[in-house]
C-alpha cells in the first residue's frame, strides 16, 4: 500500500470483503430448493470477497512468486469454499481434494517441500479415499434430504465472519520489529541478522530451511522429537486397535439387539 | 529471515491459514451431513497447517514442521477412529445426518425440524449420458441397489 492512502482504506476494504464473504456462503450453502438467481448472486459476492483480500494482500516482490502464490492459494481457497456448499457429498469430498492440492501448493511456495508432498499422500492418497469409501458404503440414492438444509446458515456464516475478520485484523498488526517480549527469534534472527549484515539484502530472503530440506527435516525429527516419534507411533497403533475393535464390538452388539431397537431413531 | 519480504509472506499465508479455517469452521457448524462435517474439520486442520509452516518459515526453525507432521498423524488416527463412529451411526439410523442423534442435544435447545422441504430436488442434476449399445443386459437381482446418480 503506498502511504498516500488513507490508512483506514486497506481495513475498510478487508471488511468489506469479509462481509461478502459471509452473505456468499449465506447464500451458497445448502437451504432448500436450489435457485439459479441465488446462486449467481453468492457466486458474485464470493469474487468480491476474493478481490478484497487479494487487493489488501501483501506484495511479495517478486512477480512469479506472487502469480504462483496467488494461484495455488485461490484454488484452495475456492475449492475449500466448494467443499462446504456443495450439496452432493461426493462432490463435496472431491472439491476437498483439489483443495488439498492447492494447500499443497502453498506449502510448496512456502519451502515445506516434505510436507507438500506428504499432504498430498497423506491425504488426498489415503484420508480422502476412506472418506470416499465411507461414502460409497452409506449414501442412499439421489440426494438426501438433510443434505438440501443447513443448520443455522447465517449465524454460521456470522460466525465465521467474526472469526476471520479478528484473525485478518491481528495478522495485519503484525511487524517486522523483532518481538522483543517473546525471544522467539533469537536464533534464527542472530544468523539472519548476521547473513543480512553480511550480504546483501537479496540473500537474505533466501529460506534457510531449503538446503537439504528433507535430510535435515528428517535430522530434527528423529533427533530432538524422537519421543514424540514413539508416541505417534503407538497413537496410529492405538487408533488401529481401537477402530477395529468397535467395528466388532458394535456388529456384536448391533446382531444381538436386533433390527427392530437398532433402526428405532429412523 | 526478518525482512520485509518475510514479513509479507507470512502475512498472505497467515490470511490463506485464516481463511481455511474459518471455511471450515463455517461448514461444520452448518452442516449435517457427518462425513461433510468431518471434510470441513479436515479443513481447520488445513489452515492450522499452512500457518504453522509460514511462521516456521519466518523464524527459520523446524518447529513447525516438526508439529505439521504430528498433525498429519493424528489427522489420519482421527479420520480412521471418526469414520468408525460414523458408519456405526449409519448402521443404526440408515442416515448420515447428524440431526438422527439430536436426542443427546440439550435440554434447553430446540428440536431441529425440516420445513418447506421438497421430496426432491426439481430436475435431477445433468450428469452424461451414453447412447445405448449392444443388446439391454437383463436386469438381475442387485438392481434396486445400484443407484442412478451420486
Amino acid at each position: 500500500m503506498t502511504p498516500a492512502l488513507d490508512p483506514l482504506l486497506p481495513g475498510g476494504i478487508l471488511a468489506g470483503g469479509v462481509l461478502a464473504a459471509a452473505a456468499s456462503l449465506w447464500l451458497l450453502l445448502p437451504n432448500g430448493p436450489d435457485r439459479v438467481g441465488t446462486r449467481r448472486l453468492g457466486m458474485l459476492l464470493g469474487l468480491l470477497a476474493l478481490g478484497a483480500f487479494i487487493v489488501t494482500g501483501r506484495r511479495l516482490g517478486g512477480f512469479g512468486e506472487e502469480a504462483v502464490f496467488l494461484i495455488v492459494s485461490l484454488v484452495a481457497v475456492v475449492a475449500a469454499a466448494a467443499t462446504i456448499v456443495s450439496r452432493s457429498p461426493v462432490y463435496a469430498a472431491i472439491w476437498f481434494a483439489l483443495s488439498l492440492c492447492g494447500v499443497a501448493g502453498v506449502l510448496l511456495v512456502l519451502g515445506a517441500q516434505f510436507l507438500g508432498v506428504a499432504t498430498i499422500i497423506v491425504y488426498a492418497g489415503a484420508i480422502l479415499v476412506m472418506f470416499l469409501f465411507v461414502l460409497m458404503l452409506a449414501q442412499p440414492a439421489g440426494l438426501a434430504p438433510y443434505d438440501r438444509v443447513s443448520n443455522e446458515p447465517f449465524l454460521s456464516a456470522l460466525a465465521g465472519a467474526v472469526l476471520l475478520g479478528v484473525l485478518s485484523l491481528s495478522i495485519g498488526r503484525l511487524s517486522a520489529a523483532p518481538s522483543a517480549c517473546c525471544g522467539l527469534p533469537s536464533r534464527a534472527q542472530a544468523t539472519a541478522d548476521a547473513a543480512a549484515a553480511a550480504a546483501p539484502p537479496v540473500a537474505a530472503a533466501v529460506d534457510p530451511l531449503a538446503e537439504n530440506h528433507v535430510a535435515r527435516l528428517g535430522g530434527e525429527l528423529f533427533g530432538r522429537h524422537l519421543v514424540a516419534v514413539e508416541a505417534a507411533g503407538v497413537l496410529l497403533l492405538v487408533a488401529l486397535i481401537g477402530a477395529i475393535a468397535v467395528v466388532a464390538r458394535g456388529e456384536g452388539a448391533h446382531a444381538s439387539m436386533g433390527d427392530d431397537a437398532g433402526r428405532a431413531v429412523r | 529471515m526478518n525482512s520485509p519480504q518475510s514479513l509479507a509472506m507470512l502475512q498472505n499465508a497467515l490470511t490463506v491459514g485464516a481463511i481455511l479455517f474459518s471455511l471450515g469452521l463455517v461448514g461444520i457448524l452448518t452442516r449435517r451431513n457427518l462425513i461433510v462435517m468431518f471434510l470441513a474439520a479436515e479443513m481447520m486442520l488445513q489452515g492450522i497447517s499452512v500457518s504453522l509452516v509460514a511462521w516456521s518459515r519466518h523464524h527459520g526453525d523446524w518447529g513447525g514442521h516438526v508439529l505439521v507432521i504430528f498433525v498429519l498423524t493424528v489427522a489420519a488416527c482421527e479420520a480412521a477412529v471418526a469414520l468408525v463412529f460414523v458408519l456405526q451411526a449409519f448402521s443404526r439410523t440408515g442416515r448420515l445426518d447428524a440431526a438422527a442423534w439430536q436426542s443427546l442435544r440439550e435440554a434447553t435447545v430446540g428440536r431441529t425440524v425440516d420445513r418447506g422441504l421438497p421430496a426432491a430436488d426439481a430436475a435431477p442434476p445433468p450428469f452424461p449420458t451414453l447412447t445405448q449399445a449392444g443388446v439391454l443386459p437383463a436386469p438381475n437381482e442387485d438392481e434396486p441397489l445400484q443407484r442412478e446418480h451420486v
